[in-house]
């Protein structure tokens, strides 16, 4: 975290921060910006640069990824994640992910995870299906915590990884308000 | 769910439960943290063997909701358990034939 907070304000500084996200934050957020407002500015001005996005994604990501996925290569596809591209509100943001596959015991889908690149904590979910579930798809409703790239990574029963992304644009954070 | 369905069919099963999954990363006004207080998991069973299972955390919405498919063979029961933070533990039972 500390890390990520270095390289946001080092690159706020040196990168032109686009005037829409900055209005747009400003609408949001009517009352003096603390720090952890600016965090969020920075943080967002960040994810939007297009040289950014097309490197790595962040560290904490991949490491949720690496811990699921060991040694095993991560293959791109196959899974179907339904995700919208904006959101108003961050605090309840419907997905569905669903992969193609008979379900037989020799070959079905073991899990299917969520992990999010911006959330403070990088795992949001995990579900897991049997043989018995007839159909590998779930729907459920996720916190999103900024604008960011979501990714699905699914686990077979054969051991192999599929995994795919949706890049979302979120109105309204999720989790930063003050209770 | 449904309460009945034919030998070998696939049907789709919603489950809510009330929680307000709090996050663990809000804070009130006095700078302090609200501890995290969320479901950890969720599982169906059903005769006894697992259906489905989901591990939840910080980044599942309140009053998390799962719709997800289930596979029935024979009539029995389907079992919902919910368990999280603070010893939270919730199951929920439902019967269906299966013809």
């Amino acid at each position: 975290m500390r890390y990520g907070v270095v390289l946001a304000i080092s690159s706020l500084l040196t990168l032109p921060i686009p005037v829409t996200k900055r209005a747009c934050v400003l609408i949001d957020n009517p009352k003096t910006m603390n720090q952890r407002r600016q965090l969020i500015v920075s943080l967002t001005a960040l994810s939007l640069c297009p040289w950014e996005s097309a490197s790595a994604m962040p560290s904490e990501a991949m490491q949720a990824m690496q811990a699921i996925v060991g040694k095993s290569p991560v293959n791109t596809g196959r899974v179907y994640f339904e995700l919208p591209p904006l959101v108003e509100s961050g605090n309840l943001v419907a997905v569905k992910f669903s992969v193609d596959s008979p379900m037989t015991p020799t070959n079905y889908v073991r899990a299917i995870h969520v992990i999010s690149e911006a959330n403070p904590s990088p795992n949001v979910v995990s579900c897991y299906f049997t043989p018995l579930s007839g159909k590998a798809e779930a729907s459920t409703r996720i916190r999103l915590a900024d604008s960011q790239r979501v990714w699905a990574l699914a686990q077979m029963s054969d051991g192999s990884f599929w995994r795919t992304s949706v890049d979302t644009v979120i109105t309204l954070s999720a989790c930063t308000d003050t209770v | 769910m449904p309460k009945t369905a034919k030998k070998g069919e696939v049907f789709s099963i919603r489950v809510m439960v009330q929680h307000d999954m709090e996050s663990g990363f809000r804070h009130n006004e006095l700078g302090v943290r609200v501890p995290r207080d969320i479901i950890r998991s969720f599982v169906c069973t059903y005769n006894g063997n697992e259906v489905f299972k989901a591990d939840l955390h910080s980044g599942v919405g309140s009053n998390p909701l799962f719709i997800f498919y289930a596979k029935a063979d024979q009539s029995g029961t389907f079992e919902f358990k919910w368990q999280g933070d603070n010893n939270y533990l919730t199951t929920v039972n439902q019967a269906i034939t299966v013809s």
